[in-house]
C-alpha cells in the first residue's frame, strides 16, 4: 500500500544575520519507505500561537526582506522531484537578507511535501508534509540585547501537605524585545535561608514580543514530589543576567495537614469507643 | 654510575630522534552528494555513540581545539560533541495513503483507518495539522458529501462533537493516540478528541479554512502514533458516483 515516511534534518535552524548577507543551510531528506515518493519544497512564514511553542500559518504570507532559494544544481524551490525508496537527498537552502531588511526576527518553515497522485483514483487519498523551522534574527550585532518579564509564576496546589502534596511550578515569560530568546534559568527553592533545590529550566525559545510557558529539565511538568518539612518556603524564578528578565519570588507554606487529620481521626475513634463502650 | 647516566641520556636522545623522524598521517573527512563535495578538516581519533544495556555514552577523542569560538559574524562549535546535541531526527509517517471505502451503504457509518507516527529530536515537541483540498466530490457530476456537523450540530474543523447517530450524514474524522501494540493511550490526541465517538471536519482549503492541529505534544517523543478513523455516512438520496478528495497531514516541530 502507498505510504509516506520522511525524515528531515535539522528540525530547526537559528541564525543571526546582518542585512545584505547570504548563508547556506543543508537539509538531509530521507525517504524511509520502500517506495519512491514524489516531493516538492516550499517556505511559509509562521506566527506563534498559544504559549507552548505552537505555530499558525495564515494566507501563506512571506517576508519580502528575506529570500530563499535552493542551491542544488538540479532543483529549484517548488520543483517536484522523486526521492527513491530508502534513499537520502541533500537540499541546500540559500537564505539572503536584503540590504533594507528591518532589524528584527523573521520566522518561517521549510516544508517538504508529497505531491498527491490522484489520477485514476476514485476514493479519498491522504498525503504527508513535514517541516523544519527557520528562526532568523536580522541584526548588526552579534550580542543581541533582549528584555522580558515574568507574566506568571505560581505554585499549586493551594493547600500543601507534608506527605501528600506534589508541588507544581508553572510560569510564563514575556519577551519584550524584537528578537527571540531562550529561557535559560532556574527555579530556586529556599527554606530558612538555605537553598534546598535548584531546578534548571528547559532552554525554550520565546519569540519576539511573545510569551511562552516555562518547562523544567529532568523533572516532568516542573512537579516536585513530597514529603516536605512543614514551614515557610520561597521559590524564585530567575533567568540568566544577559536576558534582562527580572526574577520573581513566591512564598508558600507546607502544613502538616495529614498528620493532624490522622491524630484527629485517632482521637475520634478513642472518644467514640469510650462513649459507646463505657467502663462498667 | 657515570656510565649509567650516559646510557640514560643516550636512550632519551634516541627516543626523541625516533619520534622526530617518524612520519605522521593527518586524517580528514569528506562529505559528498550528487551536487557537492565538502572536505572536512577534522582530526578526531574517534567519536560517537556507545551503548550498553544501561548506558548511552557519547564521546569525542582527539579533537583539535574543541569548544565554542566567537568572532564577528561567526560562531564555531568545534568538536563532535557540539554537533551531537540532537539524538533523534524529525520523522513523520503515514502507513496507508489510500482511504478506499469501497461501496457505501446508506444510513450506516462507513469507516476506514490508517496510522500516523511521529518522532522528534531533543528539545522539541510536535504538532500535526490536517486539511482537505475540498469536500468529497465526484469528478464527473460535482456532487458532494458535505463535512459532518455531528449529532448535535456542534462540530466543525476546530471543535469535535459526538457522531454516532445513523441519520446524521457527512464526512469527518477521529484521531486516537495508540501505543506500538495498537492499545489506546490517548497521548497527543486527548485535547482534540475525548474518545472514539468524537469526530470533526477536515479544514476545507477550497474555502480558505486554515489547517487545524489535531495532535500535539510539548516534549520530545519517539514513535508516537495515532489511529485516524475516517467516517462517511450517506442518506439513501445521495447521488451515485465515485467521491474523492485529498487529505493532507502536516507535521512540524514545536519551536
Amino acid at each position: 500500500m502507498p505510504n509516506f515516511n520522511i525524515t528531515i534534518s535539522p528540525a530547526q535552524i537559528e541564525y543571526l544575520l546582518k542585512p545584505n548577507t547570504t548563508i547556506i543551510q543543508a537539509y538531509d531528506i530521507t525517504n524511509n519507505s520502500d517506495q519512491d515518493i514524489n516531493l516538492t519544497t516550499e517556505i511559509i512564514s509562521f506566527i506563534p500561537q498559544g504559549n507552548t511553542g505552537s505555530v499558525t500559518y495564515q494566507n501563506n504570507f512571506s517576508d519580502p526582506n528575506i529570500s530563499y532559494t535552493l542551491n542544488n544544481s538540479d532543483l529549484i524551490l517548488g520543483q517536484p522531484f522523486i526521492l527513491k525508496a530508502n534513499s537520502k537527498k541533500q537540499l541546500v537552502l540559500k537564505i539572503k537578507t536584503s540590504s533594507t531588511a528591518p532589524l528584527q526576527d523573521s520566522y518561517s518553515t521549510f516544508f517538504v511535501s508529497q505531491v498527491p497522485n490522484q489520477t485514476n483514483v476514485d476514493f479519498p487519498m491522504a498525503s504527508g508534509k513535514i517541516g523544519s523551522h527557520i528562526l532568523l534574527s536580522v541584526t548588526n550585532t552579534e550580542n543581541i540585547s533582549t528584555k522580558g518579564s515574568i507574566s506568571l509564576f505560581k505554585i499549586t496546589p493551594k493547600i500543601k501537605d507534608v506527605f501528600f502534596s506534589q508541588l507544581q511550578f508553572s510560569g510564563e515569560v514575556k519577551n519584550d524585545s524584537n528578537y527571540f530568546l531562550k529561557t535559560s534559568g532556574q527555579i530556586t527553592i529556599v527554606k530558612n535561608d538555605q537553598t534546598l533545590k535548584e531546578i534548571k529550566l528547559q532552554p525554550l525559545n520565546v519569540l519576539a514580543n511573545y510569551y511562552r510557558q516555562i518547562d523544567c529539565q529532568e523533572i516532568s511538568n516542573c512537579t516536585l514530589k513530597g514529603p516536605f518539612w512543614p514551614g515557610r518556603y520561597t521559590a524564585t524564578l530567575s533567568f540568566d543576567e544577559n536576558l534582562h528578565i527580572p526574577s520573581q519570588s513566591v512564598s508558600f507554606f507546607v502544613f502538616p495537614v495529614s498528620p493532624i487529620l490522622f491524630i484527629l481521626f485517632l482521637v475520634g475513634i478513642i472518644l467514640g469507643f469510650k462513649k459507646f463502650f463505657p467502663k462498667a | 654510575m657515570n656510565q649509567m647516566k650516559i646510557k640514560i641520556i643516550f636512550f632519551i636522545l634516541f627516543i626523541f630522534i625516533i619520534y622526530d623522524l617518524s612520519s605522521t598521517i593527518s586524517l580528514a573527512q569528506s562529505f559528498t552528494s550528487p551536487s557537492y563535495h565538502i572536505d572536512w578538516g577534522n582530526f578526531n581519533m574517534t567519536g560517537g555513540k556507545k551503548t550498553s544495556t544501561n548506558y548511552i555514552l557519547t564521546d569525542s577523542v582527539g579533537q583539535n581545539a574543541p569548544g565554542k569560538y566567537n568572532s564577528t559574524g561567526y560562531t564555531v562549535k568545534a568538536g563532535f560533541q557540539y554537533a551531537y546535541d540532537i539524538n533523534y531526527k524529525f520523522s513523520f509517517s503515514i502507513d496507508n495513503l489510500d482511504i478506499n471505502f469501497g461501496s457505501l451503504t446508506p444510513n450506516i457509518g462507513n469507516t476506514q483507518t490508517n496510522i500516523i507516527t511521529v518522532t522528534t529530536p531533543t528539545g522539541h515537541g510536535y504538532e500535526i495539522f490536517t486539511s482537505e483540498n475540498s469536500p468529497l466530490t465526484t469528478l464527473d457530476t460535482n456532487a458532494t458529501i458535505n463535512d459532518t456537523t455531528c449529532d448535535n450540530n456542534d462540530c466543525d474543523q476546530t471543535i469535535s462533537g459526538v457522531w454516532t447517530q445513523n441519520n446524521i450524514y457527512g464526512f469527518g474524522f477521529n484521531a486516537i493516540g495508540i501505543n506500538s501494540s495498537g492499545v489506546v493511550t490517548d497521548i497527543g490526541t486527548s485535547n482534540y478528541f475525548p474518545n472514539s465517538t468524537y469526530f470533526r471536519q477536515f479544514a476545507n482549503r477550497q474555502t480558505n479554512e486554515t489547517p487545524q492541529i489535531f495532535m500535539s505534544e510539548n516534549n520530545p517523543v519517539i514513535n508516537h502514533s495515532a489511529k485516524i478513523t475516517y467516517k462517511i455516512n450517506i442518506s439513501s438520496n445521495q447521488s451515485n458516483g465515485s467521491y474523492q478528495n485529498n487529505i493532507n497531514f502536516t507535521a512540524v516541530p514545536k519551536y
